[in-house]
């Protein structure tokens, strides 16, 4: 599956796209976060945040993890989210130059 | 056919509106018949300026407490080389006046915060937010849905913008980013740079959202947000659906007034 990253994070890891491969059974959105903060822990910690609402798994409230485009934590399962192998991922925080 | 509230001069300014089907001698009266507040004349501020201008929006405000700086210019085309140390709302409405005479401008050089948007809003059919910092933007999105006005927002950051518009009963910015980054966390245009021809498409999207809206014609950006990356030159689109839960537009919004927001750090609803 890919990862898509945009504005200040994809700065931070120094690309805008990452391909990870997941060996488990079954994997979750959130094991597809772990093996990119992996290669790129300097996202860890613009991405989670402790403190955090249980709503959000530990997600930076400005933050949007995006699995096809739709926001998973309003319309799937959070992190515990399945992905499949063709799955587009994406993390998309704001932006606010004008 | 045409419409009698258009003079000649203007039947001949807009022709190219007043042809087409979609807008015609209507729409285009419907755009001399509307105001729009401008948050910001800056990068975004000026094409959308212009575009408004020369599309004949009957009344423009402009919103901005700078001076032009000699770094401006590389992206702020309404403000030229001897307007250096102007205030922008000065040669913005020059710009506008000077492209435009059937535009009334008013000028407001003030910082948008809590105790001045809710008048500015108020007076204005339709916002656009081309400001350059969370706590203005998450005032103007937050004052705009407790008074039920229209905005258009849009955003840049070095190669990449973001555009989506905000329609009374539809999903708000808040519904997507609920609160901004801490300070810090992302830098700003001083720091990182910013393509200068960037704000030139990502402004022509907001100004069109603004004209359309008005006309009014075609499917808004009121369900989903535009981001367009120049670098690699491609647009995406990420769904804008209403947050049951968000403070403001929510099924139980806590945000009746903006006295219940700090617009400082995250500009977060506690």
């Amino acid at each position: 599956m890919q990862w898509k990253l945009f504005a200040d994070i994809a700065e931070r890891a120094g690309t805008d796209a990452v391909a990870v491969r997941l060996d488990g059974d079954d994997p979750t959105v959130g094991d597809a976060l772990d093996a990119l903060l992996e290669t790129y822990p300097a996202l860890r910690e613009r991405v989670l945040v402790d403190g955090e609402p249980e709503s959000r798994d530990g997600i930076a409230p400005d933050v949007n993890v995006l699995l096809d485009g739709a926001d998973v934590f309003t319309t799937a399962d959070g992190l515990a989210t399945e992905v499949s192998e063709g799955a587009e991922l994406a993390l998309f925080p704001p932006v606010s130059g004008g | 056919m045409t419409d009698l509230s258009l003079s000649p001069t203007q039947l001949d300014r807009y022709s190219r509106h007043v042809i087409m089907d979609e807008v015609g001698p209507d729409g285009q009266a419907n755009l001399l018949d509307a105001s729009v507040c401008c948050v910001g004349a800056g990068g975004l501020g000026s094409p959308v300026l212009a575009y408004l201008a020369a599309a004949g929006v009957g009344r423009v405000g402009i919103v901005d407490d700078d001076t032009v700086e000699r770094s401006n210019l590389q992206r702020q085309v309404v403000h030229g080389d001897a307007d250096v140390g102007r205030p922008k709302v000065d040669s913005a409405a020059e710009f506008v006046t000077g492209l435009n005479p059937d535009v009334t401008v008013d000028r407001h050089e003030l910082r948008l915060d809590a105790d001045t948007v809710t008048d500015l809003v108020a007076d204005y059919d339709l916002v656009v937010d081309g400001s350059d910092n969370f706590p203005t933007r998450y005032v103007v999105n937050d004052a705009c849905v407790i008074d039920g006005t229209p905005f258009v927002h849009g955003a840049i950051y070095r190669f990449e913008g973001q555009a989506t518009t905000y329609l009374p009963g539809g999903p708000c910015y808040r519904c997507v980013f609920p609160e901004a980054p801490e300070p810090g966390t992302v830098p700003d245009c001083a720091t990182t740079g910013v393509l200068g021809v960037l704000p030139g498409v990502v402004g022509g999207i907001m100004a069109t959202e603004a004209v359309k809206h008005f006309v009014p014609v075609g499917d808004p950006l009121d369900d989903r947000m535009l981001v367009y990356d120049a670098a690699d030159m491609t647009t995406d689109e990420v769904p804008v659906a209403k947050n049951p839960d968000c403070p403001v537009c929510g099924d139980q919004p806590t945000v009746r007034s903006l006295d219940d927001v700090s617009y400082s750090g995250t500009c977060a609803v506690e």
